[in-house]
């Protein structure tokens, strides 16, 4: 299962393949493109530095998601795994980070529709309509409107979390992944499987709505 | 004719996503137009707060941990290979019912002819060989662990780890006596004052 499509996987695994050291090289798409081919012929050291430069990333899109830690390290753990079996399929047609946005996307949803489940619908993500959103809001703060440089970022993360947790699982992520993460309106929508339009549009919304959550904070200064 | 860019076009220029000559000929179109310039600043000051606020990077707790509970997960993978399908008939479909009633046969003849043996003490042995993943933060601690099934007990042994220091106060985590402090205990009453027993 180390490899399925290759027999020679497990042998791979103590033996790394190739000739390049994996821990001697420089951290970018193109080199995770280098250490994604030795994976899949089994080279679990090569995975391992692919583990180390994405986990970060992938834990801090999950825990923004979620904002459970244990959790979240939980399910990050699920998507390095689910990652490596998936390993063999992987054609690069996408950066390999963005493949992972991709599978932590899915563990994520899987992981919320259980605890739906499990709680008989204690979780409603669509606190706020649309029609309480204030229409005269922009779509993204006015320059003066810039938090309070005497708060502390701490704070300020605090306030973000909770005003993040308010808005809908599709509305929350396509703010972490625009405007934490920094991916491109494309690579959102390969992410979460939806249309330029749709990411343009959820991103639009859910940038009003935080703007509303924030309101207070911003004319409190 | 109407030289205005379309939505999409506008909304990747405010995110910085338009580059080469789609961003030059925007830009100069957009040149006399305030208001969106002025839009895309806002924008730009938004994703600097956050970004800010909420690093998009941020390690797990445990980093190292993370890593070799990930090999552990990825070996066990390995070594329970999915998707391989048991044959359609085998040796097992009619040896085995027949293989475990004679087993059964064999175990109530034995249990009624056998001697019950006399208990044998408590064995704890080491389990290291198992190999179980264990996670040590400090350098130089080494752990060994011992496990009885009987009493249901593991015991770690932990050896490396540095001396407890004296000024460690003990006195938020247990109850020490304190001197003027009694012990009821029956075991200690016979040091008692009988007076103040009698009362």
């Amino acid at each position: 299962m180390m490899n399925k499509s290759n027999p020679e996987a497990s042998k791979g695994m103590r033996e790394p393949v190739g000739s390049v050291d994996p821990d001697l090289d420089n951290e970018g798409p193109d080199d995770d493109l280098r250490l994604v081919a030795l994976a899949q012929k089994g080279d679990m050291r090569a995975y391992d530095t692919l583990v180390t430069r994405h986990r970060g990333r992938i834990f801090a899109m999950i825990r923004n998601m979620i904002h459970q830690e244990a959790d979240a390290w939980d399910l990050a753990q699920e998507v390095f795994i689910k990652a490596w079996q998936a390993l063999p399929r992987f054609e690069a047609k996408a950066r390999f980070s963005t493949w992972l946005y991709r599978i932590s996307h899915n563990v994520v949803y899987d992981w919320v529709r259980k605890r739906k489940i499990e709680s008989a619908g204690e979780l409603n993500d669509e606190i706020f309509e649309k029609d309480r959103i204030d229409p005269s809001s922009s779509t993204t703060p006015s320059g003066g409107e810039s938090p309070d440089s005497s708060m502390s970022l701490g704070e300020l993360r605090v306030k973000i979390e909770v005003a993040l947790s308010k808005l809908s699982a599709e509305h929350r992520e396509v703010v972490i992944l625009k405007d934490v993460q920094g991916l491109s309106y494309k690579e959102i929508a390969d992410v979460m499987g939806s249309t330029l339009g749709t990411v343009m549009s959820r991103l639009f919304y859910a940038r009003q709505k935080l703007q509303a959550l924030l309101k207070d904070e911003y004319e409190s200064r | 004719m109407n030289t205005n860019p379309d939505e999409v076009k506008l909304a990747l220029w405010l995110d910085d996503e338009l580059h080469g000559e789609e961003l030059e000929a925007f830009e100069k179109w957009v040149a006399d137009q305030p208001g969106h310039l002025a839009a895309r600043e806002e924008s730009r000051e938004w994703r600097k707060m956050m970004n800010a606020a909420l690093p998009a990077s941020e390690e797990p707790p445990y980093p190292d941990f993370f890593n070799s509970r990930l090999a552990k997960a990825i070996h066990e993978l390995n070594a329970t290979p999915a998707g391989k399908s048991a044959p359609a008939f085998s040796w097992r479909s009619w040896l085995m019912p027949v293989t475990a009633c004679a087993g059964m046969v064999a175990a109530f003849w034995m249990g009624g002819t056998l001697k019950q043996p006399p208990p044998t003490p408590m064995v704890i042995t080491p389990v290291s060989e198992k190999k179980p993943l264990v996670y040590l933060p400090e350098k130089g601690v080494a752990a060994d662990w011992f496990r009885s099934e009987e009493a249901s007990a593991t015991v770690i042994v932990l050896q490396g780890v540095s001396a407890i220091p004296d000024s460690t106060d003990f006195f938020s985590t247990a109850y020490i006596p304190m001197q003027g402090d009694k012990d009821r205990t029956a075991s200690n009453r016979e040091n008692e004052d009988p007076k103040s027993v009698r009362q």
